[in-house]
């Protein structure tokens, strides 16, 4: 009962990041670049509920954001579910407890999601090549997300300790050490 | 490489939804998912339209304090402007017209009265900071079809890339993902003009002919090259040129005719 309100929780969730991001943040930017918040989510989903539930929602929102607004189905999936990927094998290796280590987290996962989004554009879409301004969105986005991180970073911290005790149950390791 | 069974079974399950997903991606014609669009805007587009109502309630609301005096002195001026755009525009009748018999001497059709637009509503934008997708309102039950050039009253906005019901995607110019061949009006060499991440009112118009000449200020338009935007388009201006060392990659930045920060209403061409 209580997976099944974390798992409605989660949907409701990404519905209320989309929303944000399609009328709150298209005018709340930062040097006219809006932070990715759907990486933090999955990252987060990765983090706290394990890397197979990472994995699968990160493809079920990717899917979902392919459909709303993207050009190609797949590319939004692919990435995200990377990410959920990579969110499990964090949690495997860092402590969750430290304000820095999630911020290296969501800083690393954001990164490798852009590179991997602009490439997969580059290849499909057929993008022209623009290094120096794509290291400049990127950079600005790397920061706005880490300052939604640390203001969200005490919710994160208490829902997410819920979500692993309903999840891992007493195969949680890395709180104590 | 795995350790047991279990993590195994995961690891090629990750590898097949992958390909599968990969697959997919490169073969798939977005019509054949537009049911799945269908069921994905029908739960998005309601709450959206409700959310952009308010957006332009609110951000229409700015003068509404204006006084009466200020609006009648208006209205005077408003009115003396009339007459003289109403004797202008009869002068430009007759010019007109002489231009039609000019230019039929001349076997050149003026397509671009005849074309019949339904006009939309822009009602999402794209959240990703790479591509410059715009929604609009209205859908294939409008008689909107895949592949349909858009503009707005400036010029070239883009083409639909695809159809829901009563909605329908449109990949602008200045999406960093499209190239229109277009044409120098004076000059009438042809470019490619692409978007850039830069900026939301810049193209970077590229593949300039070696011994061509670019004048600072002439009007860009569509050349019809390509069979996705028809011919004579206006699409913007040049801004500058940028040379290289090397005279076959220097390029041109065109600053857009339409403002796509502000883009609220465009039309869409159905008879191309």
């Amino acid at each position: 009962m209580k997976k099944f309100l974390i798992n409605v929780m989660f949907i409701i969730t990404f519905l209320i990041l989309y929303f944000l991001q399609l009328n709150f943040f298209s005018w709340f930017q930062i040097a006219g670049v809006m932070p990715n918040l759907f990486v933090v989510l999955v990252l987060y989903i990765g983090l706290f509920a394990g890397r197979s539930m990472g994995l699968a929602y990160g493809v079920i929102f990717g899917v979902l954001l392919d459909l709303f607004v993207g050009q190609k189905i797949g590319m939004t999936a692919i990435m995200l579910g990377i990410i959920g990927i990579i969110g499990g094998i964090f949690e495997k290796n860092f402590s969750k407890d430290s304000r820095l280590t999630v911020m290296i987290m969501v800083v690393s996962s954001t990164i490798i999601y852009e590179i991997g989004i602009y490439a997969l554009r580059y290849m499909v879409l057929e993008n022209n090549l623009e290094i120096w301004s794509f290291a400049k969105i990127l950079f600005a986005e790397v920061i706005f997300n880490i300052i939604i991180t640390i203001i969200f970073y005490p919710l994160i911290q208490k829902t997410g300790h819920s979500i692993e005790n309903e999840y891992k149950g007493n195969r949680i390791l890395t709180r104590y050490f | 490489m795995y350790k047991d069974k279990k993590s195994g079974a995961f690891g090629i399950f990750i590898t097949v939804v992958i390909l599968i997903i990969l697959v997919l991606l490169t073969n798939t014609d977005n019509s054949n998912l537009s049911a799945f669009e269908n069921a994905a805007s029908n739960l998005v587009t309601p709450i959206q339209n409700g959310l952009t109502y308010l957006k332009n309630k609110v951000s229409g609301n700015n003068d509404f304090t204006t006084n009466i005096n200020n609006l009648q002195a208006e209205n005077e001026e408003l009115k003396k402007r009339n007459s003289e755009l109403e004797q202008d525009l009869r002068e430009l009748e007759t010019i007109k017209t002489e231009n039609t018999t000019l230019k039929e001497y001349l076997n050149l059709t003026e397509k671009y009265g005849d074309y019949t637009t339904v006009p939309a509503d822009v009602i999402n934008r794209d959240i990703s900071n790479y591509s410059k997708i715009i929604i609009i309102n209205i859908g294939s039950d409008n008689g909107i079809a895949e592949g349909m050039t858009v503009i707005a009253d400036q010029g070239l906005v883009g083409h639909v890339i695809s159809v829901t019901n009563s909605t329908a995607k449109v990949q602008t110019i200045v999406d960093s993902a499209s190239s229109v061949s277009s044409l120098m009006s004076t000059t009438r060499d042809s470019i490619v003009c692409k978007g850039t991440l830069d900026d939301i009112s810049t193209l970077k118009a590229m593949y300039i002919p070696t011994e061509a000449q670019i004048i600072q200020g002439d009007s860009i338009e569509t050349s019809g090259i390509g069979g996705i935007y028809p011919k004579g388009i206006h699409i913007g201006t040049v801004s500058r040129v940028v040379n290289t060392d090397n005279s076959i990659d220097r390029y041109a930045i065109i600053n857009t005719a339409v403002d796509f920060g502000k883009l609220e209403t465009v039309l869409v061409i159905t008879n191309q």
